[in-house]
């Protein structure tokens, strides 16, 4: 038998969240830590970044996590491929992390951000959400990114802000059903929390088995 | 919630495919129908065809696979059962447009395969995605869609 990690369970679980640059994605893991860690589950986080370590720096500081619980993975020029075509770094990155604090239960991996159509390998996590930005407009969905389309769980994220340069909540979410089926989506406002539990719900439900 | 954390074996496997044939005739076999993209989770959430909500949660060397054993005991089994895939497959007017068509595919990431001149793309997700984004190409002409052989 393998060392039993995390509870009950063989492993930890992963989750990526991809979307991007500026779309939320690190505001929204400083809101899932504490969240998480409330209910007695473990954190540890992966960040990619471009060339800097700006993202992990950031989590480090933030006092929400003990800055080991953190791992920056250095992209280069393509962000993208280390979450899909080679998640090697991330992987290792990751194990790393799970040896280090065996009593993790779920490692979150922060993807570099680039466009739409970033998606995760199943390879690197069993469920991804993509977080965008309700205040970058509001045809967002209608351009149907995969990582529109494909992910497990869509945010659509900076609800407080949609207001303010005349975003349409209600039909970005009504396209976004449109394109996604059944898959689920949340809508968030990481400065406020709104939303949170909602996405913390997702995950009990999909990978955490929690509830 | 049945949660189940391993794979037993293989409904190949002899030992127990001899149980499952047993376990079958009282229709005690579940199975769970899963998508090629599903089995390389190593946690899900997914309801058997008898309806029994599981959570699965393996380590990370382990994979689910097509017969995969979850559960086995005198009282029943649950066994992966793997979709059949599905494919649109597209046939280029000439070389020009085979360059275009892709170029389009990869440029999304699309899950490919090749067979005689036709670019097949695997279905993982609502079928019209895929066709919404090549619509123009098909309306042109640049290309055209074939049924699976
Ligand atoms: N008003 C508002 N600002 C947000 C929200 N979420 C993130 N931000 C801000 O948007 C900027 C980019 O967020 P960040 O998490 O760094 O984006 P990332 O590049 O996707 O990781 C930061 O200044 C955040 O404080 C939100 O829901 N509302
Ligand atoms: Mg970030």
């Amino acid at each position: 038998m393998k060392n039993t990690v995390s509870g009950n369970f063989p492993a930890a679980a992963r989750i990526g969240i991809g979307g991007p640059v500026g779309s939320g994605k690190t505001a929204l893991i400083e809101r899932l830590i504490p969240a998480l860690e409330g209910r007695g589950i473990g954190v540890a986080v992966v960040t990619n970044d471009l060339v800097t370590r700006e993202d992990a720096e950031r989590l480090k500081a933030s006092g929400l996590i003990n800055p080991n619980k953190v791992r920056a993975v250095e992209t280069g020029a393509c962000p993208h491929t280390a979450i899909r075509e080679d998640p090697t770094l991330n992987i290792q990155a990751a194990d790393e992390l799970v040896n280090l604090f065996p009593r993790t239960g779920i490692v979150i991996i922060e993807s570099g951000g680039d466009n739409l159509a970033s998606t995760f390998s199943l390879d690197l996590v069993d469920y991804w959400l993509f977080v965008i930005d309700a205040a970058g407009g509001d045809d967002i969905p209608r351009k149907k990114g995969p990582g529109i389309v494909r992910s497990d769980l869509l945010v659509i994220n900076k609800t407080d802000l949609a207001p303010y340069v005349g975003s349409d909540l209600e039909q970005m979410k009504v396209d976004a059903i449109e394109v996604r089926g059944d898959r689920p989506i949340v809508l968030t406002n990481c400065a406020s929390g709104d939303g949170i539990e909602a996405i913390i719900d997702h995950l009990s439900q999909s990978v955490l088995f929690d509830a | 919630m049945r949660t189940l954390t391993n794979i037993i074996g293989y409904s190949t496997d002899h030992d127990i495919s001899g149980q499952l044939h047993a376990l079958s005739y009282d229709d005690r076999v579940e199975y769970l129908l899963l998508n090629r993209e599903d089995t390389h989770r190593h946690r899900l959430r997914v309801t058997t065809d008898k309806g029994t909500d599981c959570a699965i949660a393996l380590d990370r060397e382990t994979n689910l696979e097509d017969g995969s054993v979850l559960s086995l005991d005198d009282d029943g089994a649950i066994v992966v059962r793997m979709k059949q895939e599905q494919w649109l497959n597209f046939k280029p007017r000439d070389a020009a447009a085979a360059l275009e068509l892709g170029y389009f595919a990869g440029n999304l990431h699309w899950r490919v395969r090749f067979i005689d001149g036709v670019l097949g793309v695997a279905i993982e997700g609502p079928e019209k995605f895929y066709l919404d984004r090549l619509a123009s190409h098909v309306s042109s002409g640049l290309i055209e869609i074939v049924a699976n052989e």
